[in-house]
């Protein structure tokens, strides 16, 4: 009998910096597939690097396995259309001269048909609610539009599984719902590194406190988070939604 | 921030919008060889020249203001070098406008025409970006033959020249909030350097930010686009209207103006 393979296996992964300072320590971590997950820490706790870790950005000792692929250079191509990555800035992610083009980029590179592609841009651009902005350009957006386009250029790959960093950062609290609804209507597996525990336990149901690239707590998201002095422990503060 | 882009009415909607960009960039190409191309003496049939791209303004609905503030914005490096031409060339030059004589030297002659021919062409070229979308203008260009790799550095610089711009504002107010009084022209040149340093790490960073977030899509090296120009009846008519009007003016106003 096969078994589904999880979203996310990590099994004691590591990572050094250049300069030797550790980002991440004996790492093991499993997600199933559907799952909302939150990463939790203070900055420098090995969040972003962890998530760099699942999209192979950042190699070292251990094992990653999405989707039941293992990491390495051959499966890279295949792990990458099935776990999509969201940087912390935008501005990073919006590349492209036009909206449009950033949401095509990455279907363009899986290879789709033209007519598919655009459908799948148009499906993108309808989700995050900005279906009128296709031909616009990055810098002509605010805050808000670019973070939910920035979402737009992964939902196009129509991914497994998708990571973001800080995707709550600079939004105002208007935005901040609009993006938490967004998010909760997404059928994927999300797996969302945050600093904010009101946006955290809005969001997920489950938690993993990260802290000097170790695992402190896995668990249910509003337990870990209502534990005061776990949180305080570990520069955080308990959620009070 | 919100910076006055020079595309900032490409967006528009207006027949010479909907023109095909690599009409409009071909047309402004030969348009600007032919006005750079004609004599010194040549000052009334620039005149001539300068309604064509002032029709596509006003057919474009780009307001007139916006567009002579842009050429002003670049005019002091063609000043300096059109008011230098009376120092080298004091030969006198009488003007006839009619009944009227100006007497003149070649040098002013030289230096009202380069004054000419640039606000002509500037006129074509803001003619150009104003209507046709950035992007769209990147796509014809690498339709016409323009090599793939400068098609995307000019992507890339067209998209992050304005955070480039907003980076520096920042640095710029974070040192004028507690810069409290004159530290001397060492100390000041010190911390410009420590800003432009600044300015290039973070740079370099996200420079690295955007090939993760590339690599992540998928991106193998190959650069795939959705090309969606067409030639459209519209733009035949603009060809022939635009080669009318600058090969009829070279070929049969000249001679006569002359």
């Amino acid at each position: 009998m096969s078994t589904m393979p999880k979203a996310v296996e990590i099994e004691n992964f590591s990572y050094k910096y250049p300069d030797g300072t550790a980002a991440l320590d004996g790492v093991n971590l499993g997600i199933e597939h559907g799952e909302k997950v939150v990463l939790i820490g203070p900055n420098g706790a090995g969040k972003s690097t962890l998530l760099l870790a699942m999209a192979g950005f950042v190699k070292g000792p251990g094992k990653v396995v999405i989707d039941g692929l293992e990491i390495t250079r051959g499966n890279l191509k295949k792990i990458r259309a099935c776990l999509c990555s969201c940087l912390e800035n935008p501005d990073d992610q919006l590349f492209m001269p036009t909206l449009f083009d950033d949401v095509a980029f990455g279907p363009l590179n899986m290879g789709l048909t033209s007519e598919e592609i655009k459908m799948r841009v148009a499906d993108a651009l309808r989700t995050v609610g900005l279906a009128e902005m296709a031909d616009k350009a990055p810098h002509h957006l605010s805050a808000g539009q670019k973070r939910a386009a920035a979402i737009a250029t992964v939902l196009s790959m129509a991914p497994k599984i998708i990571t973001m960093d800080e995707p709550d950062g600079s939004l105002d609290p208007r935005n901040r719902r609009r993006l938490l609804k967004l998010l909760g209507s997404l059928p994927q597996t999300l797996i969302i590194a945050t600093c904010n525990m009101n946006f955290a336990a809005a969001l997920a149901d489950r938690a993993v406190l990260v802290d000097g690239g170790r695992i402190i707590a896995d668990g249910d998201a509003k337990e870990i988070m209502a534990d005061a002095k776990l949180m305080a422990q570990h520069g955080l503060e308990v959620y009070s939604v | 921030m919100h910076h006055a882009h020079i595309d900032r009415f490409a967006y528009q909607d207006s027949p010479i919008h909907r023109l095909d960009s690599r009409v409009k960039f071909i047309v402004v190409l030969v348009f600007t060889a032919v006005v750079i191309s004609l004599p010194r003496t040549s000052l009334s049939i620039l005149a001539c020249y300068a309604v064509g791209p002032f029709a596509i303004l006003v057919l474009g609905g780009i307001p007139l203001r916006f567009t002579f503030k842009q050429i002003l914005l670049v005019s002091p490096f063609v000043l300096v070098l059109a008011l230098s031409c009376p120092l080298y060339d004091r030969t006198p030059v009488e003007v006839a406008f009619g009944p009227w004589v100006l007497r003149l030297t070649v040098g002013w002659m030289r230096g009202f025409t380069i004054l000419a021919k640039f606000v002509v062409t500037m006129l074509a070229l803001i003619a150009l970006v104003s209507t046709t979308r950035f992007n769209d203008l990147l796509t014809g260009l690498q339709r016409l033959g323009l090599p793939k790799i400068l098609v995307i550095q000019l992507g890339f610089l067209y998209r992050y020249i304005f955070v480039l711009i907003d980076r520096a504002h920042h640095i710029l107010q974070a040192r004028a909030g507690r810069k409290l009084r004159s530290l001397g022209f060492k100390t000041e040149l010190r911390i410009a350097a420590a800003m432009v340093g600044s300015l290039f790490i973070r740079s370099i960073d996200t420079a690295e930010h955007i090939n993760i977030a590339m690599q992540a899509r998928g991106f193998d090296g190959k650069w795939n686009t959705l090309s969606k120009l067409r030639i459209h009846a519209a733009d035949f008519v603009f060809i022939l209207s635009a080669a009318f009007f600058v090969l009829g003016l070279y070929l049969c106003v000249r001679p006569a103006l002359q």
